[in-house]
């Protein structure tokens, strides 16, 4: 499903942000990113969805080399992946119905089946009686159940989660947390998630993959406890 | 197939409606430019059209002396001036005809009458109306045929009314060019407007590519609202023209200062003058989104 061979990733200003990365993800796995600030986890997720390309190494998600595609290609790649965010990233001039459906609007899907769709997923995240509502008349965890709606609304296989709870607070982050594992469930997504958040990952545990001066110092296979100050 | 025609315009209404402030300032921008730029369209269109009206009554008349009437004569002479450079037009007009226009120049009958015994001993001249391409050569064409053998007296309009025509002429250029400077002014704030909407939707751009939209696709809508805004935009300024120029009109009941300055009747003058505002503003709306959009199109990699 992902898998990242020998992938170095040197910016343009000079740092060096991954060192020789080679992970392999099976499908339906649910993985956590941890490490401290500046560590390489934003630059793994870019190598992902195709906002970076690897200066060495390749890149391959869904069977596709993200680091060879061209630019117009990858709005569409973009479509086999969904990405939740810290902040949200709702469009603030749009409903939630429509902040759903935009993305499904995107791919050109009938409008019936968009409706259906959007519906589902609003039923999912527990939002169901919310689609007139605009974004800013929600609270932080209703948004960020909305952007997860968004991210598999058009099933995606791969759902990244880039520090879904770090606006949230603890009782927020369990919510989102059983709503992301219930995807995973329900729909056998593969789920990356990236997160400062050790309560959730000593809680919730899960494969756990730990990066540090962009090298992998740890991946552990099933989990388990990992110290607050990784 | 037809959705997905409509998306981009109902996408460019709700963007409007959604964005009203900021709506409301881009087209405040539009409006205040289109204005100006109206105003000085009708001033130069205007000045160009009294400058045409005068160029037309300046014209030289010739008058033949009494000893080369015979007609082949006449044909040189008329021949001769034809040649002359910048001259445009040679029209005869003999002295039977000079007698009759003199006198149908009189209004009451009496008058009329009492020039009926000259009528024999006609002592008008044989004539030439000269036209010439330009009016500002009016001078020295004059000149030239006042050199032509058979040529008795020459008479144009005058030094006045050949200074009057450069006049104008430097007001038109100097209204044309300074409307020009405007126009470029205006699109470039125009442009800052809708810049700066668009840069607070930066985010909102980044959002839709995220979720895999293509450029064409998050486009659309921008370009469909930036017409909306140049149409909002003009309406003010397509009423002041409809309005404000056929109340000018009424006002002045068509003529400025004499009756030489003959204003354009406004029928169907201002719906030109509208429908060129309006396309400006359509334009601008158009080119100004486009551009802003384009560049948080760019793909970053």
């Amino acid at each position: 499903m992902i898998e990242c061979t020998h992938v170095y990733k040197k910016y343009k200003n000079g740092v060096n942000a991954l060192y020789d990365i080679n992970v392999k993800i099976d499908q339906g796995e649910f993985v956590y990113i941890i490490g401290p600030t500046g560590s390489g986890k934003s630059t793994f997720i870019k190598l992902l969805d195709g906002e970076e390309v690897p200066t060495k190494g390749t890149v391959k998600v869904v069977g596709i080399d993200v680091g060879k595609l061209r630019h117009s290609k990858v709005p569409v790649y973009r479509r086999n992946i969904g990405v939740v965010f810290q902040d949200f990233r709702l469009l603030p001039s749009k409903t939630v119905f429509e902040n759903i459906s935009y993305a499904l609007e995107v791919i050109n899907m009938d409008k019936d089946l968009i409706r259906r769709r959007v519906r589902a997923v609003m039923n999912l995240v527990g939002l169901e009686d919310r689609g007139s509502s605009f974004p800013g008349q929600l609270s932080g965890g209703q948004q960020q159940r909305v952007a997860i709606a968004r991210a598999i609304a058009n099933r995606p296989k791969v759902l990244i989660a880039d520090e879904p709870t770090g606006n949230l607070d603890p009782g927020m982050s369990d919510e989102i947390m059983s709503l992301l594992e219930k995807i995973n469930d329900a729909y056998g997504t593969t789920i990356l998630m990236v997160t400062h958040d050790m309560a959730i990952v000593n809680k919730h545990t899960k494969r756990t993959i730990v990066l540090e001066h962009g090298h992998i110092v740890a991946d552990l296979e099933s989990g388990g406890y990992v110290r607050h100050d990784r | 197939m037809i959705g997905r025609l409509f998306r981009p315009i109902k996408e460019g209404f709700r963007g409007v409606v959604r964005h009203g402030s900021m709506s409301f300032s881009s087209a405040s921008a539009v409006t205040i430019t289109l204005v100006i730029i109206s105003l000085f369209l009708i001033f130069t269109t205007n000045v160009s059209r009294f400058t045409q009206g005068l160029e037309q009554v300046v014209q030289i008349s010739v008058l033949v002396d009494y000893d080369y009437e015979a007609a082949e004569e006449e044909d040189r002479i008329s021949l001769e001036i034809g040649n002359i450079e910048g001259v445009s037009e040679v029209n005869f007009s003999s002295k039977e005809d000079e007698f009759q226009y003199y006198i149908d120049s009189f209004k009451d009958e009496k008058t009329k009458e009492a020039f009926e015994p000259f009528r024999e001993s006609n002592p008008m001249h044989d004539a030439f109306y000269v036209e010439v391409k330009n009016g500002s050569e009016l001078e020295e064409i004059a000149s030239k045929i006042e050199t032509v053998e058979g040529v008795y007296r020459v008479n144009f309009g005058g030094s006045s009314a050949v200074k009057m025509i450069s006049a104008l002429r430097t007001i038109r250029w100097a209204g044309g060019l300074l409307a020009l400077a405007l126009s470029i002014l205006a699109v470039s704030l125009i442009q800052n407007t809708i810049k700066l909407t668009i840069q607070a939707r930066a985010d909102e751009i980044a959002i839709m590519r995220s979720v895999g939209a293509k450029n064409g696709f998050i486009r659309s809508p921008f370009l469909v609202e930036g017409i909306l805004i140049g149409i909002l935009g003009s309406v003010i300024p397509v009423a002041v023209i409809y309005f404000g120029y056929k109340y000018l009109y009424e006002m002045t009941g068509g003529y400025v200062i004499s009756n030489m300055f003959e204003l354009i009747p406004p029928i169907p003058y201002v719906y030109y003058v509208a429908g060129v505002i309006l396309l400006i503003g359509i334009i601008v709306g158009f080119l100004g989104s486009f551009f802003s959009v384009s560049r948080y199109l760019r793909w970053k990699r």
